[in-house]
């Protein structure tokens, strides 16, 4: 390189004095999205035809499927991405083998399925910054659960947990007859996705205006993905039916042995 | 050996064969340089995070057409420039934001006296000045090659112009701010 001018070095010393804003550590964001990004995005409403098109795909397919629902963006996003992300909620991807979920292990339901700590609904709503949806036809319940960051999403996850109602026993996968996740859906650091074999089936529903997805059939391995975009394979464990909907900006996960109409009357009574 | 950080080129290769954790480190390293070469371009922080973030996902996407063997850092600054102007364009308007001078920069880095600190201080901020007003083409350039460090090959990429360009644009640069420096006395 020729030797600067004074003009020059001068230039080269003024870069080392400029206040740049700090850089922003992407690289959560990146890998988290670049995970989430591994997949096919799901065709739009418009674009599935009315009859079963998932039958076909992964007839064809002849392999698992990951569904991983993006529903927590990985990274504070700008209002450009943000307006990006807002139906941007779910890929596929087709993998050549279902991971096997590990056993559940011992102890209470909290700790087995990765819930978080023991709380209490109104310390809940009073640790979390949205207010926190009750379903209205299964009442108070029977245990709260709360996780922030490491295990849980950025601003809080909250699972509200029922043991068996009339015409809802409990399940022998998660111990629970119903477990009702929340989180909200803008600035957290997880993504919630699940592994779906090709006995487990996936519909697009709508509850009261909000988009949703119901995965039913075989039970399925529920993956978190971490803020560092890694999928947590450690706390996989096996899920019952599940109705995931977006309720502006929150996102709820209604799981258990339900019929797709009791799901769905769950989801309509959430307040 | 041990306690040696891995060659760029290394992780770049094994980010090719599907290594995250590898590209990750790529991100960790690239990220400063590579935010603000966006920031230079967009004068806007919130831009050029957007910008950053979304270049190193399309470079991860891109990974299979990195050659073998070349500098990943003009690779990689080419696209996160690309996104950083294609930001501007589309939001049609110009961020304001000047470059100013840290607060509480030592010069040299020793302790110099308060007068020469004063004096030393007051002449990079009249320089920073002269580099804010210039025409955008002309600031970019002397920014990107100077105030960031890029190399030749490198702000060519940010710019997205050939080396050749970048050698003339920067002569023809340099020459307009010694003219306005030289025209203020004690500049």
């Amino acid at each position: 390189m020729p030797e600067l001018s004074e003009l020059e070095a001068r230039l080269t010393t003024l870069g080392r004095q400029v206040e740049w804003p700090p850089t922003p550590n992407l690289h959560a964001g990146v890998m988290a999205k670049i995970a989430a990004q591994q997949v096919i995005p799901l065709p739009t409403r418009r674009a599935i035809r009315p009859s079963h098109w998932y039958e076909n795909r992964w007839a064809v397919a002849a392999a698992a499927v990951i569904l991983a629902l993006a529903a927590l963006v990985a990274y504070q996003p700008s209002r450009d991405t943000i307006a990006n992300w807002l139906n941007l909620h779910t890929r596929i991807k087709q993998v050549p083998v279902l991971t096997t979920p590990s056993p559940l292990p011992p102890g209470p339901i909290g700790a087995r399925l990765g819930l978080g700590g023991y709380s209490t609904l109104p310390k809940a709503s009073a640790a979390v910054r949205w207010p926190v949806l009750v379903p209205s036809t299964l009442g108070q319940p029977d245990e709260v659960y709360l996780q922030f960051p490491p295990d849980g999403a950025l601003q809080g996850e909250v699972t509200l947990v029922y043991s068996a109602r009339p015409g809802i026993p409990a399940s022998v996968q998660t111990g629970a007859a119903v477990l009702v996740t929340e989180a909200r859906g803008a600035v957290n650091t997880d993504f919630f996705g699940k592994t779906l074999g090709p006995d487990t089936t996936l519909q697009l529903v709508t509850v009261a205006g909000h988009q949703g997805y119901w995965i039913a059939g075989a039970p399925h391995v529920l993956v978190l993905i971490d803020a560092n975009g890694n999928p947590r394979y450690l706390t996989l464990r096996l899920a019952t039916n599940t109705l995931l909907i977006d309720e502006g900006g929150t996102i709820v996960r209604i799981e258990g042995n339900l019929t797709k109409d009791q799901a769905l009357q769950i989801a309509a009574s959430l307040a | 050996m041990e306690g040696r950080p891995e060659d760029d080129r290394d992780l770049f290769a094994r980010a090719q064969r599907g290594d995250t954790a590898a590209y990750e480190e790529i991100v960790k390293r690239y990220q400063q340089v590579a935010f603000r070469t966006a920031y230079v371009i967009t004068r806007s922080a919130g831009d050029a995070e957007d910008a950053a973030q979304e270049g190193f996902i399309k470079a991860h996407r891109a990974l299979g057409t990195f050659r073998t063997g070349a500098e990943p850092r003009p690779w990689l600054l080419q696209i996160v420039a690309n996104e950083a102007r294609n930001r501007v364009r589309s939001a049609g308007r110009r961020h304001q934001l000047e470059l100013r001078l840290a607060e509480g920069y030592r010069p040299g880095g020793a302790a110099p006296s308060p007068e020469a600190a004063a004096v030393a201080s007051e002449d990079s901020a009249r320089l920073l000045g002269f580099v804010n007003a210039l025409s955008d083409e002309d600031r970019l350039v002397i920014t990107s090659r100077y105030l960031l460090e890029l190399s030749g090959e490198e702000t060519a990429a940010a710019l997205g112009i050939p080396e050749g360009t970048v050698k003339s644009r920067l002569s023809r640069a340099l020459a307009r701010l010694r003219a306005r420096v030289e025209a203020v006395p004690g500049a």
